[in-house]
């Protein structure tokens, strides 16, 4: 057992840090809650960051590390399905991946547009295509979740079947969404903490009404357990570890997003506060895999076999 | 006790679905996406209002000399039940019903009284709440904004923030500081919102077009006679408007509509089948259904012309509890409703996030419950 980091993690995490220094403030957003930056993630892929799973002294959990830390910024990158999803399939498959559940066409996907690498993944196995124009449907300017999303509108008929099962592939995305998830809610905790720390009513910080206190320190335990079950799940590879990883975090953000905004008063109501760059972004993760009962039931199936 | 409604309030809850039915736009629903406080919903609820006015729909339960057809409280439930169920085609007028025009009635002169009631029942008038400040929010005994006798007239110098329907409204209910004593030193204002010297500032939200502003006042000259309750009675009187506010919204009846279609949405698509989305299911209705049961009874209170006291803190409460529990059910399984073509669902997920801020945070209604309702000794200050 060693839950340190090793000193070639140290030092990936510092790179990233240093590169991602440019882009950790908030520009001001008025319209799409939607916060992107092509700079960012050419640097991001120009280093060589979202293939470290591949490198085997550095492996998933440095994948799973670097999710988490991206997560944390203002911009939405995907990173979570390139890192953990794609070696498992064909590292050369075009960015952004975006990965579908057989049948779920009714579902808005994250970073779907022209040109994106789709995985359906279901009954039928592994599938993937290029995605052209004509699959696309906008899904508005006005879509509350933080990330860039779109509707696929049908599956072409040429795929490439993927020769891994979909098991595996639905293993690393819960990995992905674990540690994604972890990121956003270190993120989104430590806006909130800030923010109550300054903020004064009846003349103290409201920090200091243990009322808040409690809720925020119920957080911590629930983030820190995100973050440490989605690192577990990437370095055993384990199946129901995966579950129980994303299951946790599903719980986390529901149990979370709606305090926080809470907290913020009518504050954590604007665009103003980026707040809810991190929230929306949780809830849109909070709808993944068939939400938190699916994954319950996928760890109990796993840890304790299939209902008869 | 029977917890059947009567067949005459059927019949008025049947009349007014009629009435909607055959009176909003075909394309009310994609519509009603602008918000309640959109200019362009408050430029449809000026003529629908009226339209309910003419129908005497409008105020069914004040009494007649001011206007209404002097039913009870349990038909303004009702008729709150029925506007939230069609997505609030009223905009801010709602508050005229809630808690503007009972307050006027109980507190205004006879001129103003006079003045406002007519225009108010006609259904063409908007009000905004100028109430909450930068630095005072649920302290709001804290507030800052001043008004100075001079003369006959008051001068206003000070801000205000969150104000919904600013940009829109005819008249802010404003709450100035007159003395330094906290609660007994707030005097309100009814301030016209083209007095020279207000500047409106819209607020980029969440929760839709054109829902909350700052407000500027910069020498602000109010008559005197603007002046609402003598000097120093705000906190009495707001006391009175909030336990209205508060009770005025059937959030309850919205979040259960929302479930309902959430619910049908996942049938159609042939996904109401696993046991982890049916007992979600029914953990929200029963969460609606509590918090509708709890807003009943204080309604009964005030049907037997009891004080609603703490208790109505507790069904706010609850109420948020299952606003928080739909919008939550449906961003997990109809996560699609965040997007675009549900827009009541998304409706319900923007107005679900402000129940437990707006009208008094939900933290300091369980503070209220512990205090009011079990009688706690209160936290030391
Ligand atoms: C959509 C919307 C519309 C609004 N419209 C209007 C309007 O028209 N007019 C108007 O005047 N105002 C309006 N408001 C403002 C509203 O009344 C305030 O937001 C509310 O009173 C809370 O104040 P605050 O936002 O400053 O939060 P804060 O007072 O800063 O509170 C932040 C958090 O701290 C908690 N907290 C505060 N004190 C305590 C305590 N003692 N113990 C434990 N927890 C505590 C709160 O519950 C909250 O969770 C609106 C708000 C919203 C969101």
């Amino acid at each position: 057992m060693l839950l340190s980091l090793t000193d070639d993690q140290n030092q990936i995490l510092d790179f990233v840090d240093t590169l991602t220094k440019p882009y950790a403030g908030v520009p001001l957003h008025d319209t799409s809650l939607a916060l992107t930056s092509d700079a960012l993630d050419a640097e991001l892929v120009e280093g060589g960051f979202l293939d470290v799973a591949a490198i085997p002294e550095l492996g998933a959990v440095t994948a799973a590390l670097l999710v988490e830390k991206l997560a944390r910024l203002p911009f939405a990158v995907e990173s979570a399905a390139t890192a953990l999803v794609r070696p498992l399939l064909d590292p050369e498959l075009p960015r952004p991946l975006c990965l579908i559940e057989e049948g779920q066409l009714r579902k808005p996907v994250r970073f779907l547009k022209a040109g994106a690498t789709v995985v359906v993944v279901g009954k039928s196995g592994v599938r993937s295509f290029t995605v052209t124009d004509d699959l696309v449907r906008d899904a508005g300017d006005e879509v509350l979740y933080a990330y860039p999303m779109a509707f696929l509108t049908a599956i072409p008929a040429d795929v490439r079947t993927h020769d891994v099962s979909a098991d595996e592939v639905l293993r690393a995305w819960r990995v992905g969404l674990a540690a994604e998830s972890a990121g956003l809610l270190a993120a989104a905790l430590q806006s909130v903490t800030t923010y109550l720390s300054e903020r004064k009513q009846f003349g103290r910080p409201l920090a200091t009404f243990q009322a808040l206190r409690h809720r925020l320190a119920e957080a911590q335990v629930m983030t820190n357990g995100a973050y440490w079950l989605a690192m577990r799940a990437a370095g055993t590879g384990d199946a129901g570890d995966a579950a129980l990883a994303a299951l946790h975090a599903q719980e986390a953000a529901k149990r979370v997003a709606y305090d926080y905004h809470q907290f913020l008063g009518a504050m954590g109501m604007t665009l103003e506060h980026p707040l809810h760059l991190w929230t929306y972004r949780l809830k849109a993760l909070s709808g993944e895999l068939g939400g938190r009962g699916e994954q319950a039931l996928a760890a109990a199936d796993t840890l304790w076999g299939a209902a008869a | 006790m029977d917890f059947n409604w009567t067949e005459d309030q059927q019949a008025f809850r049947q009349k007014l679905h009629d009435f909607l039915a055959s009176t909003l736009p075909d394309d009310w629903e994609e519509f009603s996406k602008h918000g309640p406080a959109s200019p362009a919903l408050t430029e449809f609820a000026r003529g629908f209002c009226r339209q309910l006015a003419e129908n005497g729909m409008l105020f069914p339960h004040w009494p007649k000399e001011i206007g209404g057809e002097g039913l009870g409280p349990w038909e303004q439930q009702i008729l709150a039940e029925v506007m939230w169920e069609w997505g609030e085609p009223r905009g801010g007028q709602y508050m005229n019903v809630n808690w503007i025009g009972p307050t006027l009635v109980k507190y205004g002169t006879e001129a103003q009284k006079a003045k406002y009631l007519p225009q108010i029942a006609s259904g063409e008038m908007l009000w905004c709440q100028g109430f909450s400040e930068p630095d005072s929010g649920s302290d709001l005994a804290s507030l800052r904004t001043r008004a100075v006798l001079d003369g006959d007239v008051y001068r206003v110098n000070g801000q205000k923030i969150w104000t919904s329907y600013a940009g829109l409204a005819d008249t802010c209910f404003l709450l100035t500081r007159t003395s330094d004593d906290r609660k007994k030193g707030i005097t309100i204002l009814l301030v016209p919102m083209d007095t020279p010297g207000i500047v409106v500032r819209q607020i980029p939200s969440l929760i839709g077009e054109g829902d909350i502003h700052e407000v500027f006042f910069d020498d602000v000259v109010v008559p005197a006679s603007q002046r609402f309750g003598e000097e120093g009675q705000a906190w009495e009187i707001i006391g009175f408007s909030l336990k209205n506010e508060r009770l005025g919204i059937p959030r309850y009846h919205l979040a259960r509509t929302a479930l309902d279609r959430a619910v049908a949405l996942l049938q159609e698509a042939g996904e109401f089948s696993r046991d982890a989305v049916r007992i979600e299911a029914g953990k929200c209705a029963a969460l609606c259904e509590a918090a509708r049961t709890a807003n009943y009874a204080i309604v009964q209170r005030r049907v037997d012309g009891l004080d609603v006291g703490g208790e109505s803190s507790s069904a706010r409460y609850n109420t948020v509890m299952a606003e928080r529990a739909v919008a939550e059910f449906i961003v997990e399984f109809v996560p699609e409703a965040l997007t675009e073509g549900q827009p009541y669902l998304k409706m319900h997920h923007q107005r679900g996030i402000v129940a437990g801020i707006a009208a008094g945070a939900a933290e300091i209604q369980l503070n209220i419950i512990a205090s009011d309702v079990l009688q706690l000794p209160r936290e030391p200050r």
